[in-house]
């Protein structure tokens, strides 16, 4: 939905589960992207906890963790929300007088509605959502409903299983073998994808070091470079404005990605966009390390058609540092306005290669794996 | 006497409140444990009469003196949830128990306490009465320590404990790196437990007897040696999941910041976690709502108040233009006043050139002319008679004040009868029991 469009807006307003007030110093050019007020959703949220017989508590529960940013990442996310989706599928009994197929459907889709309303949903998601859905379609109606319930939770877990672990293996093999001795990866952010990897060659006994670099707010890169040290790799730490004076020493570029679009175009987290073309005008190698339930058969030519905008006050803001405080209370100011984008896109000549489970390919082949093996999940 | 538990609070019961908070959080399947057997019939009497239909109550009753703690292991083959709020009958707040919950399942935790700031007027000591002590005691207090992120509670110690030195755990100090301690807010007794923790806890450690001297202060102290086993906790069985889960758990953890409990957990290098810990949340009531505890004489006197003055919303009752609560069958004779943020209760009589300010009256009292009532609370079926100045004090149901009886910070009990023209300044007065 587009949120410049007001009438569109206030009604799906009347249908929202808690109330957000919307920010109102917005970006002009990004107008069609919904950004609420940050300071009271998380405890409007946290209020109407009990009050809402219609929500099931697991989804509650991660509605609350997607919007209090407890739980961040692609897969991630995707895994919580199917947990989530088989607790519900285990509590659910049919009311009389409906049938399963479609009293579930609905209840799943007011579901993935409200937690659209913590957070937009990713691309992963909406594809796990899609599965889930014509699954129970697909379910005959022959079953009683304790097996058909059985049924849907057992494809949930081969759907986690398969998509998500399986593939991460198979990715983590395929990469392993593109690590050398002696070569210098760089990673962007913080994806468990390349950290698998990282880990993995690590263990093989291949000798590299690890150049992680890092951006404001979020500096997700810290979390991951934890993970690397205890683990006893070297690492080296950056942020994003010294990338060109890094690249120089690098030989190899690792990253993740929230998607992969038709035109082989990445979707993940902002900054990634940069670092690639960086590398590509130090002829470094890019590799883009991503699951193939993450690709979508979407095209997007820029980051502003679709993207996700984040609290402003992050960026206004040091945290630990109280006294840099010169851009503190001033989102409401006319002639300032406050932008955090979540994502972009990569073109595709900026990417070497991509590595699914399928194995690995060139981002010219994104629309061959989705033409041919998108249908294959559906009728298993 | 009437239990703790069904003193009127602008002329409902107190227990009253906490029920309609719950009924507003849509809680409709409730255990009421009370002590004494015949103070549970009586709040299971009041109970049938008011929410029949509404909730679905059963009281529970238990001996005197076990504790709180005690009377959770009565009732605790009631308990079958995977979580247990546990609110005590004296809270009057409209603080909402989902945001407690919520916060308690967000970050999965063993126990979430709720915490309010202390009020404006201060705890006092229960029964001594102002007017004797010349110094300010601090009285009751409480210390809070929380982490940076006022989400999880480090350390608590109640006043009663306290005489001069504190003792903190160096090992959470050091796990969590920078700890706040406040004096400033106090346990609002609201509690939501993680069941089988919790009836673990309470049948280990027999001695227990209070949750909150006992067994909150057990569970925040040990919280980084656990010593309970969680039910389907990941931490140290993982072992015994296959493969695919521990992946998908590890996914799960990375994505999200961890908590210095986590961070604790891991072993030297960071490998697989070697302790286990369990989370001590908390949640505090924003300072836009109000949150009382129902402990002293001083707080009652507070409270009612405070429910007809400024948490006017609270007490569900509706105003008139003069900003005040009179019953339509209440008579007031003539030149009589009656002030802003004051109520009369049903079937009150009043004589002539009264005034009354900030007070509450009951049922049924009856009060005779020239009578002066200022920031008191007088309960149901009360006389008295005229000439009185009644200036904060509690008078209780049946009693009786003759002609040009003075009362200054007095609590005068049931059914007591107080001669003419006495004057008293901050006392107690009482029927003997024989």
């Amino acid at each position: 939905m587009q949120f410049d469009d007001q009438g569109r807006v206030n009604k799906s307003k009347k249908r929202a589960v808690f109330n957000q007030p919307e920010a109102k110093n917005r970006v002009e050019l990004f107008r069609h992207l919904p950004q609420y007020e940050h300071g009271s959703q998380l405890t409007d949220l946290e209020s109407k906890f009990l009050e809402l017989d219609s929500m099931h508590p697991a989804v509650y529960k991660v509605g609350v963790q997607y919007l209090a940013g407890d739980v961040t990442g692609g897969n991630a996310r995707c895994i919580a929300m199917l947990r989530a989706f088989q607790e519900v599928i285990n509590d659910y009994s049919t009311p009389p007088g409906k049938t399963l197929v479609r009293d579930l459907t609905a209840k799943i889709s007011s579901y993935v509605s409200f937690l659209i309303e913590c957070r937009p949903l990713s691309m992963s998601m909406g594809n796990a959502i899609r599965f889930q859905k014509s699954r129970i379609a697909k379910l005959p109606l022959t079953l009683s409903e304790t097996e058909a319930k059985a049924a849907l939770c057992n494809d949930i877990d081969r759907f986690i299983n398969e998509k998500i672990i399986l593939a991460d293996k198979v990715i983590v093999r395929h990469a392993a073998t593109k690590v050398r001795d002696g070569d210098v990866l760089l990673t962007y952010g913080s994806s468990c994808v390349v950290e698998m990897i990282l880990l993995y060659a690590h263990e093989l006994g291949k000798q590299f070091r690890v150049v992680v670099v890092d951006s404001r707010p979020k500096h997700e890169g810290q979390a991951l470079l934890r993970r690397l040290l205890a683990k006893g790799l070297s690492c080296t730490y950056t942020h994003i404005n010294a990338v060109s004076y890094i690249m120089h020493e690098v030989t190899r570029v690792f990253l993740g990605a929230s998607s992969v679009l038709s035109n082989g175009t990445t979707y993940s987290r902002v900054g990634t966009a940069c670092v690639a073309m960086v590398a590509h005008a130090f002829r470094v190698p890019v590799l883009i390390c991503c699951e193939a339930y993450k690709f979508h058969e979407r095209v997007q030519l820029d980051s502003i058609c679709s993207n996700e905008l984040g609290d402003s006050n992050d960026i206004a803001r040091v945290p630990g540092r109280p006294d840099v405080n010169s851009m503190d209370n001033r989102t409401n100011e006319k002639n300032l306005q406050f932008l955090n984008l979540m994502y972009d896109a990569t073109p595709s000549e900026y990417v070497s290669m991509i590595i699914t489970d399928y194995g690995m390919i060139p981002p010219t082949s994104v629309p061959v794996i989705v033409r041919e093996y998108r249908r294959e999940y559906l009728l298993i | 006497e009437v239990p703790k538990a069904l003193l009127p609070v602008a002329n409902r019961p107190v227990l009253s409140y906490v029920l309609e908070q719950l009924e507003l959080s849509n809680i409709k399947d409730l255990i009421v444990v009370v002590e004494g057997a015949d103070a549970a019939l009586r709040v299971g009497g009041w109970i049938s009469a008011a929410y029949v239909d509404r909730l679905h109550v059963e009281v529970a009753t238990v001996p005197e003196d076990v504790g709180t703690a005690g009377a959770l292991r009565a009732i605790a083959h009631h308990l079958t949830a995977k979580d247990v709020l546990v609110v005590s009958g004296d809270l009057v707040s409209d603080v909402p128990p989902g945001a407690v919950t919520a916060a308690h399942r967000r970050h999965d935790a063993v126990v979430t306490a709720m915490i309010c700031s202390v009020p404006v007027s201060g705890l006092s000591e229960a029964g001594s009465s102002g007017a004797k002590d010349k110094t300010k005691k601090p009285g009751r207090y409480n210390i809070i320590g929380m982490d940076p992120t006022k989400q999880f509670l480090l350390h608590i110690a109640t006043g009663a404990e306290l005489e001069k030195d504190t003792r903190i755990r160096k090992s959470i100090l050091r796990a969590v790196g920078q700890m706040d301690i406040r004096a400033d807010l106090m346990d609002a007794h609201m509690y939501a437990f993680n069941r089988s923790v919790l009836q673990e806890v309470l049948d280990q450690k027999d001695k227990f007897q209070s949750l909150k001297q006992d067994v909150l202060p057990y569970l925040v102290r040990s919280q980084l040696k656990s010593e309970i086993l969680i039910n389907g906790a990941p931490q140290g069985q993982q072992a015994k999941e296959n493969g695919n889960d521990k992946v998908s758990y590890r996914i799960l953890a990375n994505a999200s910041t961890p908590s210095f409990h986590e961070l604790y957990a891991l072993g030297p290098n960071g490998s697989a976690p070697v302790r286990r810990t369990h989370k001590c949340c908390v949640y505090i009531a924003s300072n836009s709502k109000y949150c009382v505890r129902l402990n002293s004489i001083q707080a009652f006197m507070d409270i009612n108040r405070d429910v007809i003055g400024e948490a006017n919303h609270l007490s569900g009752y509706n105003f008139s233009a003069q900003n005040n609560i009179i019953h339509p069958s209440a008579e007031l004779g003539s030149k009589t006043t009656v002030g802003p943020h004051c109520m009369l209760g049903e079937g009150s009589q009043m004589g002539d050139k009264c005034s009354v300010k900030r007070s509450v009256i009951g049922r049924h009292c009856r009060i005779g002319s020239n009578v002066k009532v200022v920031n008191s609370v007088v309960m149901n079926h009360v006389t008295i008679g005229d000439g009185c100045s009644i200036q904060g004090s509690v008078i209780c149901s049946n009693a009786q004040l003759q002609e040009r009886v003075a009362l200054k910070d007095c609590q005068v009990g049931q059914g007591y009868v107080v001669s003419a023209g006495c004057e008293y300044k901050g006392e107690s007065l009482a029927r003997k029991e024989k």
